[in-house]
């Protein structure tokens, strides 16, 4: 089923819920949202009013109960497993709240994790994740273990291994919670600098109201309904 | 490469460079799998040492007679008139005399002490004729001499020697009412001879009250192809009840049956520690799994396959299991091997022979330790291709 090709990404009539013991808990009741190509949109909300569950939903890491979403025209629901795993490789990015990055490997090494899943060769992906460390500026601290990398650094490398393969699409789940604000400035100006140079859709949760100014707009979300929206002028 | 086999190494590389996170809980699989191939290699290689010792100790061309139905020389009873009938039997080696090689044997258990702590064990006393050094290549005097016929001198085996009282050369050694003089020690090349005394058998029949009484015939073929002629003249023509077989095939029968228990006993024991490591192990990897729970749901929502993750998660286990099973192997190559172990042989006496390992059993417990690492590592392996992938937003790696 395919909806529309105009925009990026679109939820219609989406409906969720989740079974906790015996009884069914509504996340959404037919949601919908667009958001456009090149967009960077902050999602608020109290905690439990779903909003890692949209970014579990475009993502294709959960699934619908009713309703579509499609990615760049492509219905995710009309995918297999493995279908849905080939896309998410290569249309989507995560970046989130604890990182997590793989403790054994080195910041390179994660780095490179998604450029596994490509035709890229050896040479080929070295080149590119020295490239996108020097991005984030982290050049230094490649050869570098997560644990010898400070929370603002690891979060770097969180997002270098999200933009790694160039996926249009960055889901970012609370990603600067676990950080001082300093750090999360520096995360928030590197986000916005992936989207205003690098045109990458970014989609990010938050609780943190003045991470909603890197934003182009800000969506608040409570019980399952968007009940507001802000658009950020300074973006 | 494929992208599936390049995503296995990472996962199955990053798993390994986080075992240390799971150390103890790794270390226990590690030897409950060095274990059940410990065990499982003690009964094999007691089993492989004691076929070897019989299959040392047989010749093709030497013939041994003994009554049909009887398991072992023990059991066997022959009369003097089937002694003379036997001497006539064709295919035989002669002396230049017309003399058949041949040497009327007896067996009786005596009761010795044992060096270590004293305890009673039972040996084979040998009574042998004079052709028996000559129809037993391999029986060579190490220290001292030859038994004189017709004396209380005896000769004794050299793993008995060691550890057992009053064996060394010069002693007295007092089995019930006979006295004997110990002049010799022999060895004969591991066979099961070198688990017995010898002596003259006049001189035992005599001592031991068993006058006329043989229960086993040695004789020298003129050739390997003569056995034939000579089996047909025993078994058929004379049909007297005796058994003819070449000594190679009578010790070859009986390390077939006792080396069957010991294996029969110990592949049991093994497979049910197996079952037992199996289950340790699968707790061991659900753990690993579990510990590894965010970082699967990760690599995952990047867009790792479950295949990769099944691949990397059976991959430890394998890796585990083969550390076990090398810890195992090394146990019982370094303290099993050559251990010197005694079981019970012919007229219920102590049969000496030493454990020995080989390829085809060190191939077996790996084996069976691969098999406790595949149904170990396979449920949980299974179970990280599960995982929820939602787990990757809300886990700390």
């Amino acid at each position: 089923m395919t909806i529309s090709n105009n925009s990026t990404i679109e939820l219609r009539g989406v409906s969720k819920s989740y079974q906790r013991g015996k009884s069914k808990v509504p996340i959404f009741d037919e949601l919908t949202m667009t958001i456009e190509d090149g967009d960077f949109v902050a999602i608020m909300g109290p905690s439990g009013s779903g909003k890692s569950t949209i970014l579990n939903l475009i993502g294709g890491i959960d699934t619908i109960d009713a309703g579509a979403i499609s990615v760049g025209g492509t219905v995710l629901g009309n995918m297999n497993e493995s279908a849905l795993t080939r896309w998410r490789s290569n249309h989507v990015g995560f970046v989130f709240q604890f990182y997590n990055l793989m403790p054994m490997l080195s910041a390179a090494e994660n780095v490179e994790l998604p450029l596994l899943l490509t035709s890229l060769s050896r040479s080929e992906r070295k080149k590119r994740v020295e490239t996108i460390l020097e991005i984030v500026g982290l050049t230094e601290r490649a050869r570098h273990l997560p644990s010898e990398l400070s929370g603002g650094q690891q979060q770097r490398v969180g997002i270098a291994r999200a933009v790694a393969a160039d996926p249009q699409i960055l889901l970012c789940d609370e990603p600067t919670g676990d950080l001082d604000r300093k750090s999360a400035n520096e995360i928030l100006e590197l986000l916005q600098l992936l989207n205003t140079k690098l045109n990458k859709t970014i989609i990010m949760v938050t609780h943190d109201e003045s991470s909603t100014a890197y934003a182009k707009r800000t969506l608040f979300l409570d019980k399952g309904r968007f009940i507001q929206q802000e658009m950020n002028q300074c973006a | 490469m494929t992208r599936l086999l390049r995503q296995s190494i990472t996962l199955s590389a990053a798993n390994i460079k986080s075992l240390h996170r799971r150390a103890w809980i790794s270390m226990s699989m590690i030897l409950s799998v060095a274990l059940v191939v410990v065990v499982l290699l003690g009964f094999l290689s007691m089993a492989n040492g004691f076929r070897k010792t019989l299959d040392a100790t047989g010749a093709e061309d030497v013939v041994m007679i003994t009554s049909r139905g009887s398991f072992g020389e023990a059991m066997s009873r022959l009369t003097t008139n089937q002694t003379h009938q036997i001497e006539e039997g064709p295919g035989l080696l002669r002396s230049a005399s017309g003399d058949p090689v041949l040497s009327a044997e007896l067996l009786v258990p005596v009761d010795a002490l044992t060096m270590a702590d004293g305890q009673t064990a039972t040996l084979s006393l040998r009574g042998v004729g004079p052709n028996a050094m000559a129809l037993r290549e391999n029986l060579t005097i190490v220290a001292g001499k030859m038994f004189t016929a017709g004396s209380g001198e005896i000769i004794v085996g050299q793993r008995l020697s060691t550890k057992y009282r009053n064996m060394q050369i010069g002693d007295t050694i007092t089995f019930g009412r006979s006295e004997w003089t110990v002049v010799g020690h022999f060895r004969a090349n591991g066979s099961v001879f070198e688990s017995e005394m010898m002596a003259d058998r006049g001189v035992v029949q005599t001592l031991f009250e068993r006058q006329n009484e043989v229960q086993s015939i040695r004789a020298q073929l003129a050739g390997v192809s003569d056995f034939e002629v000579f089996r047909a003249y025993v078994e058929d023509e004379l049909d007297m009840g005796l058994s003819a077989r070449t000594e190679k095939e009578y010790f070859a029968a009986q390390a077939t049956n006792v080396s069957r228990i010991i294996v029969f006993l110990g592949w049991p024991l093994a497979l049910v520690m197996a079952i037992g490591a199996a289950v340790g192990a699968m707790t061991t990897m659900y753990s690993s799994v579990s510990d590894r729970l965010t970082e699967i749901a990760t690599v995952r929502a990047i867009g790792f396959s479950r295949t990769a993750a099944f691949i990397g998660t059976l991959f430890e286990a394998i890796v585990l299991t083969l550390i076990g099973c090398v810890i195992g192997v090394a146990i019982a190559k370094f303290g099993l091997e050559g251990f010197s172990a005694s079981t019970r042989g012919g007229a219920n006496t102590q049969l000496a022979f030493q454990l020995m390992l080989s390829v085809p059993i060190v191939v077996q417990a790996t084996v069976l330790a691969l098999f406790v690492g595949l149904v170990g590592g396979g449920l949980p392996a299974y179970r990280a291709t599960r995982v929820p992938l939602r787990s990757a937003m809300t886990g700390r790696s």
